[in-house]
């Protein structure tokens, strides 16, 4: 059955519309525009409130150098330098000079980018950042020259600089001088860096071509806008070269993420609070250190066991060392620090979700933490690759405990892992010459390294973040040259005598303890798990923060000895 | 005068406008979405756009579609319905900004209308009494005691940050008040972990009366009665009558006066209703107003024998009322009762689906306001309503008896409906009796 609508008598009139009508109703300008990702009419002021995105599809919009300002800075708190600097034209180009011309009145800069002084969260910084509008934000005499003149004021200032890139690369109009500028700009932050001064990069769509092969690629810390285009070749040059079309997702922030050249994604509306809350914890800070009887004290009173450790066999804690329940390297991170700022990647081929590092507070302190994490639950033990390090990790290691050198940073490893991973991509990427290089670079490293083994202590894979000052084991953790299985198979030819290979092979925290191949066991009161590991956790605080002001008190080179040391006379 | 109407909305509210502009001579341009083609409302009206997908986010609440379905329909004005975009001072303002007349208030009354504080300190400001409460938080039970007296008892300790029932308590006396306030506070520091509180008057079995205004942009204010709209489940009205079994003579002047003068004092134009509760005492107090023309406006219409959405438009036209307040005369009584596609007995789930079979009641004194017809599919997307079933007596036994009979002659069939549940209430010797309020239904068991 269906209704007969046609037959329904519902015209209501018949009068022509007049045509040419003035006062026709009709959108004023500058009330929509539309957005380019998902097509739709959005109401501009209401992009402007919500950080320049899409409210329909998320999509993030350019943002002008100023408003950029004004999402990141204290109000008010903005100092421009340099609004003079213009090029000159190098190649006299024909036309360019007009067209710099149009754009400088258009967008109220002088060039391309915008720099200056400014605070965030009241920290001091030197900020820099780059408008698209300004043809597409290319890299000219006047762009290298801004940015390297703000580098080199915040090097003299001893400040902290932030750069905002958004850029096509270099500008084709001043060809060869253009590509100068990525040496010019390199150089002014090498010269930052040496002078142990922070330089956080944020990358935001597009970022291609000679800034991301120059500054852009060169911070401390890295940044980057969600789905933000970042390479260095573009796409269409690329799917032009190699005649293949690429594939969905390229060059885009997550894409670098996983690839491990960026630290992490910030979405825009987290982007003040991370940036002051990194900021905060690269600031001067004086520490209290402690005399070192008054270290051990404090020492022993976290650790004194109020039982002895308890009698149980080597492989009773090898199983509990394992079990599932056990409290993993990302628990710790929870329990002992705040405000922890995940980093990302090895910035060389991947990010290794075995290992999860970063900056955290203890006890208001900055520090490094640096954990291998097995996850709980198949599936999150998957993703972590069961605790197993690949190359990529290590590096991201070594990345994170060099940065720790460069500012002074404590450092702080929970162990946990049954092995570095074994397998052909591994073996591929250089597993042998990752850990190798973390033994070589952490013997020496000028900075405090507390290593605490938390569950297994596999062999090379877990000595590559025991490289330290001093290392601690939980009462059930184990740590040894092999797994078990692996010993008794390479001896006995029989990977089923794991049980008697425990007992032979002195793997326990007691036992390494007496070995004096660690300092400290910490006792386990009860079956430890993420729920009950708060007060275990509380020793664990008492002890660090005695550590830390043991060594803290130390200089770069005294601590480098006192690793060499440590390991000479095992 | 409207030239082409374009209605930003759907359902039966949206056949009702359209019917109203044919009687005018106006052009209407109905919008819909995908999930609503066969809709009568797109059949009926002299032009229909879709504007997108069946997701309310994506049709009837996106603006920028309805301004665009506007500008190239050529429309000049457009009413917004209930519900939807109706009370979204946004797009109020967005209509001005484009020229387009918003058949509703100015976007800046429906935003201070729209702000709980705003709206109350406008009416404390204008004399409509508000639910005495406290201005500022209380912390300890010293201040709460001196506050409650002031306020008067019964009082309800509220949590600054509940939810849920939480952090709440009454107490009727003063002796009650230290402990109720204790537990209250003890509560909300749990449950929020912040033990600011706040004290109101606790407004005990109160009715739902609220009041229909005109108002003109000359500044002519009239008020059309009261509904007495008490019959509530989890605050969806089921069933409205005008006027009320509870409202004298005497008290309907003093109630409309007051919404007369709470309009005036929001600088309100348009069709608009001052929602009140009413204690048995007679004591009223100010909730809310709604910026808008309500679901059960025909009770209104029938008791005046005005014609709302027609003075709505009249008004955004900028014409005068053509009536005062002397012109207006309650006459006789009207029940609305709203049939949802819904199961009584299972919760009131919704139920869409297709109408195989279809009869509705007719006669002197009926009115059906609907969309459905046999064969349509009603969508999922969308509000449950889809009729509604009005009468009109000499008196308020006489529409009882001809709702009875009304709602005994409806056939809806291929979907679950609340037909027999309405036809409970109706019968029921407490509603009959007119001696209720807004608890009814909570204590309501149907026979089932």
């Amino acid at each position: 059955m269906e209704m007969k609508f046609q037959h329904m008598f519902k015209k209501t009139v018949t009068k022509p519309v007049k045509s040419g009508d003035s006062d026709r109703p009709e959108v004023p300008d500058g009330l929509l525009k539309k957005c380019n990702a998902c097509k739709a009419a959005v109401f501009v002021e209401e992009v402007r409130n919500n950080y320049y995105i899409c409210p329909h599809c998320c999509n993030y919009f350019r943002v002008h150098a100023r408003r950029r300002v004004e999402m990141i800075a204290d109000q008010n708190s903005f100092q421009e330098w340099d609004s003079d600097v213009v090029s000159d034209n190098p190649l006299q180009f024909r036309g360019y000079e007009e067209k710099v011309k149009v754009l400088q009145e258009k967008t109220k800069l002088n060039e391309a980018v915008l720099t200056g002084k400014a605070a965030i969260n009241g920290i001091p910084v030197v900020l820099g950042i780059c408008d698209g509008r300004f043809l597409m934000a290319s890299m000219g005499e006047a762009v290298g020259e801004k940015i390297t003149r703000a580098v080199e004021r915040a090097t003299e200032e001893r400040l902290p600089v932030i750069l905002y890139a958004c850029s096509g690369g270099a500008r084709m109009q001043e060809g060869i001088v253009s590509l100068m500028q990525m040496a010019k700009t390199s150089a002014a932050l090498k010269r930052h860096s040496d002078a142990g001064l922070l330089y956080i990069s944020v990358l935001t769509d597009p970022t291609t071509g000679g800034v991301t092969a120059s500054f852009a690629m060169l911070g401390d810390i890295i940044l980057a806008e969600p789905n933000a285009l970042i390479g260095f070749a573009g796409p269409r040059v690329i799917e032009q070269t190699i005649g293949q079309k690429l594939p969905k997702g390229f060059q885009r922030s997550e894409f670098l993420l996983e690839h491990g050249f960026i630290d992490g994604i910030v979405e825009r509306e987290q982007q003040r609070e991370v940036l002051g809350k990194i900021l905060k914890m690269h600031q001067k800070k004086t520490v209290n250190t402690l005399p070192h009887e008054k270290c051990r004290e404090l020492l022993d009173q976290a650790f004194q066991p109020e039982k002895p450790l308890q009698e149980m066999s080597a492989w009773e804690h090898v199983q509990l060392a394992r079990d599932k329940e056990r409290p993993t390297g990302s628990d710790y991170i929870q329990y002992l620090f705040t405000d922890f700022v995940e980093m990302h990647g090895d910035r060389y081929y991947g990010d290794d979700r075995a290992v999860i590092g970063g900056i955290a507070f203890f006890q208001g302190q900055p520090v490094t933490v640096i954990v291998q994490e097995k996850g709980h639950g198949t599936k999150e033990n998957i993703a972590h690759n069961f605790g197993m390090v690949s190359p990529e990790g290590y590096r991201k290691s070594l990345r994170l405990m060099k940065q720790a050198e460069k500012f002074g940073r404590p450092v702080i490893c929970f162990v946990d892992t049954p092995g570095a991973f074994c397998g052909l991509e591994a073996e591929e990427r250089g597993q042998g010459e990752a850990i190798a290089r973390n033994l070589y670079e952490l013997s020496a490293l000028k900075v405090p390294i507390l290593s605490v083994v938390i569950g297994e202590g596999g062999s090379g894979g877990a000595l590559a973040l025991a490289v330290a000052d001093e290392v601690w084991m939980m009462e059930h953790s184990i740590y040894s040259i092999l797994s078990p299985e692996g010993f008794a198979s390479i001896l006995w030819k029989d990977s089923k005598k794991a049980k008697e290979a425990a007992k032979v092979m002195k793997l326990t925290a007691a036992d390494l303890k007496s070995l004096g191949i660690v300092e400290q066991v910490i006792r386990e009161e009860e079956f430890l798990t993420k729920e009950n590991l708060v007060e275990t956790a509380e020793k664990l605080e008492l002890g660090i923060q005695a550590f830390l002001s043991e060594y803290q008190s130390m200089s770069g080179e005294a601590l480098a000895q006192h690793k060499y040391e440590r390991f000479r006379k095992m | 005068m409207i030239r082409k109407l374009l209605i930003a909305n759907r359902g039966e509210i949206a056949v009702r406008i359209i019917r109203a502009c044919r009687e005018m001579g106006i052009e209407t341009v109905a919008v819909y979405s995908e999930a609503d083609k066969d809709s009568l409302h797109a059949q009926l009206a002299d032009e229909a756009i879709c504007i997108g997908p069946a997701p309310s986010s994506e049709s009837y609440l996106n603006m920028e579609r309805i301004m665009s379905a506007t500008l190239v329909s050529g429309a000049d004005a457009i009413h917004p319905g209930f519900g939807f975009l109706s009370e979204n001072a946004r797009f109020a303002e967005f209509c001005e900004q484009c020229g387009v007349t918003f058949v509703g208030p100015d976007s800046r009354v429906i935003q201070n209308l729209g702000n709980k504080q705003v709206a109350r300190n406008t009416m404390v400001a204008a004399g409509v009494p508000v639910i005495p409460g406290t201005d500022k938080p209380v912390m300890d039970v010293e201040t709460g005691l001196q506050e409650a007296q002031r306020i008067g008892y019964p009082v309800i300790v509220k949590a600054a940050l509940g939810g849920g029932g939480k952090g709440m308590r009454t107490a009727y006396q003063p002796e009650e008040f230290a402990l109720a306030f204790q537990t209250a506070q003890k509560e909300a520091q749990m449950a929020f972990g912040d033990g600011t509180m706040y004290i109101e008057h606790y407004v005990e079995h109160p009715r739902h009366i609220e009041f229909q205004i005109l108002a003109d942009s000359q500044g002519n204010v009239i008020h059309l009665g009261e509904r007495d709209c008490s019959i509530q489940r989890n605050h969806q009205k089921m069933v409205e009558e005008s006027p009320s079994i509870a409202v004298s003579e005497e008290l309907r002047r003093k109630m409309g006066e007051a919404a007369v003068k709470a309009a005036k004092a929001a600088h309100y134009v348009n069709a608009g209703t001052i929602e009140f509760l009413l204690e048995k005492n007679e004591k009223f107090y100010f909730m809310e107003m709604n910026t808008r023309i309500q679901v059960e406006h025909p009770v209104t219409e029938w008791v005046t024998g005005i014609d709302l959405v027609k003075e709505q438009i009249k008004i955004a036209s900028g014409m005068p009322l053509s009536l005062t307040q002397e012109d207006v005369v309650i006459r006789g009584h009207a029940i609305e009762c709203r049939i949802n596609a819904e199961n009584p007995a299972k919760n009131f789930r919704p139920c869409p689906g297709t109408i195989r079979e279809l009869h509705f009641p007719g006669g002197q004194g009926i009115r059906v306001d609907t969309d459905i017809y046999a064969g349509y599919t009603i969508p999922p997307y969308y509000d449950s309503m889809v009729a509604k079933l009005i009468v009109h007596g000499d008196t308020r036994e006489d529409a009882i008896a001809k709702m009875q009979s009304a709602l005994g002659e409806v056939i809806i069939e291929g979907i679950d409906t609340n037909v027999d549940f309405q036809f409970e209430i109706i019968s029921d010797p407490v509603y009959q009796s007119g001696d209720f309020d807004i608890e009814f239904l909570s204590g309501f068991s149907s026979a089932e």
